[in-house]
């Protein structure tokens, strides 16, 4: 893991504001203190309406009276929330799949990859929007599910491609004859092969389905309740039209914190494959 | 048949591709039935709305528009009746919003617009991004070229609606350069006409800059990546021996190899064009297939949400399913095997 940090400035500068923006996650509690005290950050009325940032209010309130500021890391806090329970859900079913499918090979294989083919190409968007218009309550794990549902199947079709490649070397082949039976042979030997694999399916899923909560909200389907995620900030600052009337910091500062998610997420996938893939790696470590 | 691979092989892609577009379509199906909405309902209220008064001896007229939508009988029922219309009578079935009207009249009259938008912005993002990439790919040790790839870094992963939003804001409801919503001026008669056709590029303008000023970063990154790959083989080293000069070599052999991979990416999200629609589309209330979608969705007009489903499903396998055929005629390297 070290060195991976010393190989890659990609994946070091990723891992960096990714970490950062879980930590402030995290402190959202602390941080909320600081920045308005003991007030909940949803309550309307509690300051001034649409006022400009300053001192008191870092990125100014909103046109209910909220400090824009803590509201944002409440609303990364919740977006993260739902993207990586999302991501790992999702990263599990292609790693389960793309196990069985890649190891098992066979008809089992075929199955299970046009299963795959069929879940790739359905448009997701339509169908997220349809559901999470009308179904009426909406938690967030039932939301995380539901997009869970629609990104496993592009890392499926990775992993699977490395099981295959993975289960030809001569080290599994040793393991066989050794007596080893499958489940050892996948822990032991091809997992921890697959960690920068499995690295780049929780990445790209996690952003996937921050991507499209943000969509639905957007569109305004989001998952409604005192649920306030970064998608929903930016929905608010554009139903109040705050750009054309100069409030920049409404519309700016969940988009830049969205943005910075998607580019820390690319990131630690574009160096993760600087690093293991070879064909690459001949020119770049040069 | 078994004498000829070929053969055996293009016959099989094909029950592939007709085997995923009806498996794709058939989860898409009953996941979309599977939530509690009440289209007739809807319905009923919407005519009520418009005629301002109650609609009598409803439960009747209820079951007759129930049978005509095609949404009486159980699940299983309705789907079968919607595989007979669209396999044996090519009809999508009646928008449930403007009944009786078929729903592919409304699909068909909006595809133009949203093919003619995106397709138009995801070929000139291709373009830019192809040209700016390789050049990046090609000066990558000099240090203008490392900040522009971090900086395309970082604009790649602007989302579309996000840059719909700031423009819509910016230059059209700020400094009102531009239309805020549609495709055309509606007071202008639908003619070929310069008044018409000005109109229209207007109108498409700030909804193809948002597709065009972020998605152009993305081919940037992955055309860059693809050069700089190719810069490691060996035949490079060789041409370079040969005395050719560097302009050549970056247009004879860099470029030239970078292109295929590029061209099938370029054709995989000329498939994927209706997610991107969506969204840009209902910023800029522009008549698309995305806008339609949404507008469908809202009114729970099944019909025509699963019409634009079928044929979003059906537009992405057929581009692949080309690409899987033609590849091997154009890329002697790629193997019939290697596509499957």
């Amino acid at each position: 893991m070290r060195s991976l940090f010393l190989r890659s400035r990609l994946f070091a500068v990723g891992v960096l504001i990714l970490g950062l923006l879980i930590l402030i996650a995290l402190l959202q509690p602390f941080i909320n203190r600081l920045l308005i005290g003991n007030t909940d950050p949803l309550a309307m009325g509690t300051f001034d309406t649409m006022l400009e940032p300053s001192r008191e209010h870092l990125l100014g309130t909103d046109k209910w009276g909220r400090d824009w500021a803590a509201l944002l890391v409440l609303g990364l806090r919740y977006s993260l929330v739902i993207g990586f329970l999302s991501g790992t859900v999702a990263t599990l079913i292609s790693v389960i799949l793309g196990f069985v499918s890649g190891y098992k090979g066979g008809r089992l294989d075929s199955v299970l990859r046009t299963l795959t083919d069929m879940v790739l190409v359905i448009p997701a968007l339509p169908i997220l929007i349809t559901v999470a218009a009308y179904i009426k309550f909406f938690s967030i794990v039932a939301m995380a599910l539901l997009l869970a549902l629609f990104s496993w199947a592009f890392g499926m079709r990775t992993i699977r491609a490395q099981v295959l490649s993975l289960r030809a070397r001569p080290y599994v082949d040793l393991a066989r004859v050794s007596n080893l039976n499958d489940m050892q042979i996948i822990f032991e030997e091809l997992v921890p092969n697959l960690l920068p694999f499995l690295g780049v399916a929780l990445a790209s899923s996690t952003a996937v389905a921050i991507l499209a909560e943000t969509g639905l909200e957007l569109i305004g389907v989001g998952p409604g309740g005192n649920i306030i995620t970064l998608g929903l900030m930016v929905n608010f600052a554009q139903s109040w039209g705050s750009l054309a009337l100069g409030y920049y910091a409404l519309l700016f500062a969940p988009v830049v914190a969205l943005i910075l998610i998607f580019v820390s997420m690319n990131l630690i996938n574009m160096g993760l494959e600087e690093v293991f893939n070879p064909r690459l790696k001949r020119v770049t470590g040069g | 048949m078994k004498n000829h691979p070929v053969l055996t092989y293009v016959v099989k892609r094909i029950a592939l591709y007709i085997l995923t577009i009806w498996g794709a379509f058939t989860i898409a199906f009953f996941f979309f039935h599977s939530v509690p909405g009440d289209p007739i309902g809807a319905y009923v209220r919407s005519m009520e709305q418009r005629y301002g008064q109650r609609i009598q001896d409803s439960e009747q007229i209820i079951q007759a528009w129930r049978k005509s939508m095609g949404l009486d009988g159980p699940l299983w029922y309705q789907y079968l009746q919607y595989l007979d219309h669209v396999l044996l009578h090519f009809d999508l079935g009646p928008s449930f919003v403007n009944f009786p009207t078929p729903a592919q009249k409304y699909i068909f009259e909006a595809m133009p617009w949203t093919v003619g938008l995106l397709g138009l912005a995801t070929v000139i993002s291709w373009v830019l991004g192809f040209i700016f990439g390789g050049i990046l790919g090609w000066k990558r040790d000099s240090p203008v070229a490392s900040g522009v790839t971090g900086l395309s870094l970082v604009f790649s992963q602007v989302q579309p609606y996000f840059m719909a939003l700031a423009l819509l804001s910016l230059f059209a409801w700020k400094l009102a350069l531009f239309p805020r919503r549609g495709a055309f001026d509606p007071s202008i008669p639908k003619a070929f006409t310069w008044q018409f056709i000005l109109s229209v590029i207007q109108h498409g303008t700030l909804p193809a800059l948002s597709l065009v000023l972020t998605t152009a970063f993305g081919w940037v990154i992955s055309t860059r990546a693809m050069v700089v790959s190719i810069l490691g083989e060996d035949y490079l080293i060789y041409a370079k021996a040969k005395g050719l000069k560097g302009s050549a070599i970056l247009r004879n052999y860099v470029l030239r190899n970078a292109m295929l991979p590029q061209i099938t990416g370029l054709a995989i999200s000329l498939g994927f064009i209706l997610n991107g629609a969506i969204l840009v589309e209902t910023i800029f209330q522009y008549p698309g297939m995305g806008f339609l979608l949404t507008n469908s969705i809202s009114q729970l007009d099944y019909n025509t949400v699963q019409g634009i489903m079928l044929l979003s499903i059906v537009l992405v396998m057929t581009a692949t399913l080309l690409l899987d055929l033609l590849m091997p005629l154009i890329d002697p390297r790629v193997g019939r095997q290697g596509s499957a």
